[in-house]
């Protein structure tokens, strides 16, 4: 059945013919782990499942630093470090720094540093703190985006420059934090800029040269979001869910993570929030903002889209991870695309059509009642519902620091079954303005102060069963969480805190067994690597920043005449953490 | 030429518009004018550059009431780049380094003027550089 809320292709699906043989391939088996990670998710499917068995929930507690380095950066140090062959690449927030460090010689001293000419004004278009989320490895080359619109690939023997594209304009808002990601010659990167109005787009660049191969918009006529004649319900719905060309203007920006099935020739991604804030200036659904999009890495052809929140009424951006998995859903193997949206449903989709098949709450939700498997879309409580006719509309839950950013990548282990992710637990109230887009300017139009949610703790960090919707253990934090996550064959699982703690616990109970103080609240995303000595190792980012630049208070520390007041809903972080990047290295 | 060159580092100047000035080579101060504010800082003007602030889209980089977000505030009596009427009107006419865009292609210079009248006229704390959590 063709739901509104879904739009499918139908014709010329491929569909693996041997899945079972393929799952470990798509996955990641414990047995065929290299002990390197290559790019953001880990794999393809953007699991974050280390293969790696050595730390283990007995051993964990003997965890201690081996390394740890100063990245001499402020800013967010959100995404991950990669590592190939023995040597990890570093990507810090503006000015982006790339370090490259020798994993075999005693200290891991540095190969070689890469430093690029960054235009500094992309530090005040990024809406919210210089942050970063890494880099991609392929062919040789270490591929990274620069926060002022530019994309480089570097030598990742030599650290030489190989090419630098532009790809963003930040005389329209758009810089430029997202990790790249890529698929054989392609390499795939969007903008940030959901509070600029801008008019997102997802690019592909060759990977040897870096010349733009193809540019598909998120809305507006098909022709510019390369959707082919036939391939979704009506034509240009892009252009008929805005009013007037409020499209050109509605964001949907693409600053999360993409994933790939190579059976079904697809990649995956969400898009952000349509712009302004204040909905009565753009009625009408405003597709694809706040979607899943699934388009052919060869040409950018849409192949099927799913919004996730219509109409956007509270900055639900559905930036974050789509993790591929195969999980039995009602008695039946499927293979799926799982995804934690700010909006506070986590839903479970067959990736080869789009089709809702689980959608629960994994945090509190006051906006919606449900999702409606059937049609996909959500049951909305219109008190919720906001617009500058609506005055100061309360009790909105999530808050549009969502759910679960979609900066804190969670992770999947085929091991337990579950997914592991960092969640917030905030409310706020909404009240929207009317406002006038200027290019380069910010284009919000809305005041939102949050509040904590129920319980009192502002976050926790939980495991799901994404076949049956449900929660299966929660570590209540007191801040929000804001990390990614690891989980290894070991069946350890890893994040970090925003008041600067890195903790394990074994991911089958939820038992917390360890933690070490990082020395800055962690918004980066651990990852699980073997050494140049055969040991299994956890490094990861400390270094907050982003948004909670934003809402720690005073965490910065570096200008006289900049002096936060403490954020009046989270007032003591500031007490625990500020900001600088740390990269940390754990071995038994 | 527009820079309004602060002469002395903080002595003088009231808290709002403090800010460090440069030293001088060879403890020569080069010529400079002083740039003053044309208007009248009378309500009217105060509230026009209030809408003017909202309308320009400020409040979405310096916060409602010009208290602080990603840019930073400009009610707190602290300045990067001075906040003298001169140097707010160079900051928004031609801009500052880290995002802070030139509104002079598009803003009158009246308008501008109108700005620096509201921030200007914004009540600044007492300065307590401590803060304490015992």
């Amino acid at each position: 059945m063709e739901a509104p809320g879904a739009d499918k292709y139908h014709y010329g699906m491929r569909r693996a013919p041997f899945l079972l043989f393929l799952l470990p391939v798509l996955q990641g088996t414990p047995a065929g782990d290299d002990g390197q990670w290559t790019m953001p998710g880990r794999n393809y499917a953007a699991t974050r499942f280390s293969g790696l068995t050595q730390i283990t929930p007995a051993n964990v507690s003997k965890l201690r630093a081996v390394w740890s380095f100063s990245t001499g950066v402020l800013g967010g140090h959100e995404g991950q470090p990669l590592v190939v062959g023995n040597t990890m690449y570093v990507v810090t927030p503006f000015p982006n720094v790339l370090y490259a460090f020798d994993l075999t010689r005693e200290g891991y001293p540095l190969k070689w540093k890469y430093r690029p000419d960054v235009n500094p004004t992309s530090v005040g278009i990024a809406c919210c703190d210089a942050i970063n989320r890494g880099a991609v490895y392929a062919d040789g080359k270490i591929v990274y985006n620069l926060l002022d619109g530019h994309t480089v690939a570097v030598d990742a023997q030599t650290g030489r420059e190989v090419w630098k594209t532009q790809i963003a304009d930040m005389g329209q808002g758009e810089t430029t934090p997202m990790a790249p990601f890529i698929v054989r010659d392609r390499v795939f990167v969007g903008p940030s800029g959901g509070e600029f109005g801008i008019y997102g787009w997802l690019k592909a660049l060759d990977l040897a040269t870096g010349k733009v191969v193809w540019t598909a918009h998120n809305m507006g006529p098909d022709s510019l979001m390369l959707v082919r004649p036939g391939t979704l319900s009506s034509a240009n719905l892009g252009v008929s869910t805005w009013s007037g060309d409020s499209w050109r203007r509605g964001g949907a920006p693409v600053w999360g993570w993409i994933s790939y099935d190579p059976q079904l020739d697809l990649i995956y991604f969400g898009t952000g929030n349509p712009g302004p804030y204040n909905t009565e200036q753009r009625p009408g659904e405003n597709k694809w903002t706040n979607s899943v999009l699934a388009r052919r890495p060869g040409d950018g052809s849409l192949v099927w889209a799913y919004q996730f929140t219509p109409h956007d009424s509270w900055d639900f951006d559905s930036n974050a991870e789509m993790i591929l998995a195969d999980l039995v859903v009602g008695g039946q193997l499927r293979t799926v695309l799982v995804h934690f949206d700010k909006n506070g449903f986590a839903y479970t989709l067959d990736r080869a059509t789009g089709d809702v098949l689980v959608a629960e709450p994994f945090a509190h939700v006051t906006w919606a009642k449900s999702i409606n498997r059937a049609t996909g879309l959500p049951v909305v409580d219109t008190s919720k519902t906001t617009g500058v006719s609506r005055g100061n509309v309360q009790g909105i839950c999530p808050s549009l620091e969502g759910g679960k950013s979609p900066a804190s990548p969670s992770a999947y282990s085929p091991r337990t079954g579950l997914f592991y992710t960092a969640t917030n637990n905030l409310c706020m109230s909404f009240e929207a303005a009317p406002v006038t887009r200027i290019p380069g300017t910010p284009y919000i139009g809305a005041t939102t102060p949050y509040t904590a949610g129920p319980g009192g703790h502002m976050g926790a960090f939980i495991a799901w069963d994404a076949a049956r919707g449900r929660k299966v253990w929660e570590i209540k934090e007191k801040f929000p969480v804001w990390s990614g996550s690891v989980v290894t064959a070991g069946d350890v699982v890893f994040y970090g805190t925003l008041d600067g703690w890195f903790k394990a616990a074994n991911a089958r109970t939820g038992r917390e067994l360890w933690k070490a103080k990082v020395a800055s609240g962690v918004v980066g995303a651990p990852i699980s690597f073997r050494g140049a000595d055969g040991k299994q190792y956890i490094a990861v980012y400390a270094g907050i920043g982003g948004d909670w630049f934003l809402l720690s208070g005073d965490v910065r520390s570096d200008d006289p005449a900049d002096v936060r007041p403490p954020a009046d809903f989270a007032p003591d972080l500031a007490r625990h953490t500020s900001q600088g990047g740390i990269v940390w290295i754990f071995g038994l | 030429m527009l820079v309004a060159c602060d002469r002395t580092s903080g002595g003088g100047l009231p808290a709002s518009v403090r800010y460090p000035a440069h030293v001088a080579a060879g403890g020569s101060q080069p010529p400079a004018g002083e740039i003053k504010n044309p208007l009248a800082s009378d309500s009217t003007t105060v509230a026009d550059g209030s809408k003017i602030f909202t309308t320009m889209n400020c409040d979405g980089c310096h916060g409602g009431g010009a208290t602080g977000w990603v840019g930073p505030s400009l009610v707190d009596g602290r300045w990067r780049y001075g906040g003298t009427d001169g140097a707010l009107f160079q900051s928004i006419y031609y801009g500052r380094p880290k995002g802070m865009p030139a509104y002079g292609g598009i803003l009158s210079a009246g308008a501008i003027w109108k700005m620096v009248s509201y921030i200007r006229a914004q009540p600044v704390p007492v300065t307590v550089p401590t803060e304490s959590w015992q």
